[in-house]
């Protein structure tokens, strides 16, 4: 059954579909930090609140996906925020998310040379979550 | 050249144009219309001992209200905190950079603090800005950088020992004032160098990932300009009308690699330049030829376009044999010219390549290039050759 994009299943199925990747595990086993997500609100396509999303990784661990408040997610390692239409095309694989960064589509506050190290860990948590049946909500 | 039916990009170049021998005059009248009156004019040392500060200073009289040299060839986070503290005393309303990649990166950053506040530091990332950054104009004291009309800067982070990107919508310039004049003095070594970053980032953004349509046709009249005039201003550096020509053609560059971006070769010369202190430009040229050869494969179109530009392109060659003439026609370009050929020639040790290839896995560009990199020894390869 689909889970609807941005609720607690869904936060819930992503994380463990990370904790149990033994790629993920092998793969991301040097990196270190929180990472939010913020979505800007789109009333006409259901998102009518911005969304303040709360994910942690430590050495090739997942440790804790949930929603938060706005000074929460501003205090990750990594902040990467923008509209929903191109949340949406991440989590589709639409558009990939380091490209998406470049062209200004998402936005990022924190240490860019080390997401570009640890590029292939970014691009597995987005696979992880791109394989997940999701429903969103102008679908 | 053929694009996706799918292809979809984001072109963007907002920044004024004045060209022409001694508009550099025109910086007034420019920072007026954009309702300014209080300019801060960064700039460094040698551009000073060179005179070329003098004209400017007189062409804004009273609103010109402070000066600020101290920039070296690599600017840093710490330097631009320095630049910005004094443009805050000074009542800056207005930056004027007079100078090369390190002074017009150095304003940029400043210009970012003066209106959003807080320290270089605290800008790090990508798209943070939430308007217009404070007005700037440059007047670019040599050809190659084409910061002048881009939106990225590269800083030297003093804590990392690395060079870090920003890339901000909201901080190209709003005036670039293109005076041949103000390059008549360069000498042939940096007339080479700097023209060579000009084709570097005219050839990466024909061989980038995200390369589109426009930044395309800039890039190839970029090189076509380059190869036809950097030779004669490296020959007889008082010839400004090829000055001029290499001056435009950097700023089409770097309206091409702001959209398209830069890879491997710009990955490469911000690490040893990090580490070997070389001149950007000159690591870029030395570099790029050896690039090209490892990008061969995942690049031919686009090295079709370089050949292209170099008028080396006979009309019905294929694709990969038009690619290969143009790692040829860049390898007789650079020694035409007299650029360095090799890293160990500009001070640059054995043990500084085996750094710099793991510092160059972490830089923004390296995800741009044509050819996937997945591992330090690819790059180290490189290095090796160009050594």
């Amino acid at each position: 059954m689909a889970l609807k994009a941005f609720s607690q299943e869904w936060m819930d199925a992503w994380l463990k579909s990370i904790q149990t990747s033994q790629e993920y595990k092998e793969i991301a086993k040097e990196w270190e930090g929180s990472v939010s997500i913020i979505v800007n609100p789109d009333p006409s396509k259901g998102i009518p609140e911005p969304i303040y999303m709360w994910t942690d990784y430590w050495h090739g661990e997942a440790k804790d996906f949930h929603y938060c408040d706005k000074a929460k997610a501003e205090s990750a390692n990594f902040v990467m925020s923008g509209e929903y239409i191109r949340w949406k095309q991440v989590a589709k694989k639409e558009l990939d998310s380091t490209k998406a960064l470049m062209q200004g589509k998402l936005k990022l506050k924190g240490d860019l040379t080390y997401v570009v190290k640890h590029v292939k860990t970014v691009n597995k948590v987005v696979d992880l979550l791109a394989a997940l049946d999701t429903v969103f909500p102008d679908d | 050249m053929a694009y996706d039916q799918d292809l979809e990009f984001i072109y963007y170049g907002p920044t004024r144009v004045v060209f022409g021998v001694g508009s550099s005059r025109e910086v007034e009248v420019e920072m007026s219309s954009l309702g300014c009156d209080r300019a801060v004019v960064m700039t460094d040392p040698g551009i000073i001992k060179a005179g070329l500060l003098d004209g400017v200073k007189d062409t804004l009289g009273k609103k010109c209200v402070g000066v600020f040299s101290d920039i070296p060839q690599d600017t840093g986070v710490g330097i631009v905190n320095r630049a910005a503290d004094y443009a805050k005393e000074c009542g800056a309303n207005i930056i004027i950079s007079l100078g090369g990649g390190s002074v017009i990166d150095t304003a940029k950053n400043v210009c970012i603090i003066l209106k959003e506040g807080g320290r270089c530091e605290d800008w790090q990332g990508l798209g943070m800005l939430s308007g217009p950054v404070t007005p700037h104009i440059v007047i670019p004291t040599t050809a190659g950088t084409g910061s002048e009309v881009t939106f990225a800067t590269v800083l030297f982070d003093e804590t990392k020992g690395q060079k870090v990107l920003t890339n901000e919508m909201f901080n190209a310039p709003r005036v670039a004032i293109l005076d041949p004049k103000m390059t008549e003095k360069l000498p042939p070594l940096l007339t080479a160098g700097t023209g060579m970053d000009a084709m570097c980032h005219a050839v990466e953004s024909l061989h980038s990932l995200q390369h589109e349509p426009i930044a395309d046709g800039l890039a190839i009249h970029a090189i076509r300009l380059l190869s036809r005039n950097l030779p004669a201003c490296v020959d007889d550096g008082s010839d400004l009308s090829a000055r001029g020509q290499v001056q435009i053609a950097a700023l089409l560059a770097g309206w091409a690699f702001g959209n398209a971006l830069v890879g491997v070769v710009h990955a490469m010369a911000h690490s040893i330049g990090a580490i070997a202190r070389v001149p950007h430009g000159i690591a870029n040229g030395i570099l790029l030829p050896h690039c090209m050869d490892f990008n061969l494969e995942d690049a031919v179109e686009g090295y079709g376009m370089v050949a292209e530009g170099f008028g080396v392109r006979d009309r019905g060659m294929d694709s990969l044999t038009a690619a290969r003439e143009s790692i040829k026609a860049m390898k007789a370009f650079t020694k035409r010219i007299k650029h360095p050929q090799k890293l160990s020639g500009v001070g640059v040790k054995e043990a500084d390549i085996a750094r710099a290839s793991e510092l160059c896995m972490s830089d923004g560009s390296i995800l741009n290039n044509p050819k996937m990199i997945i591992d330090s020894s690819q790059v180290l390869e490189i290095y090796k050759k160009a050594f």
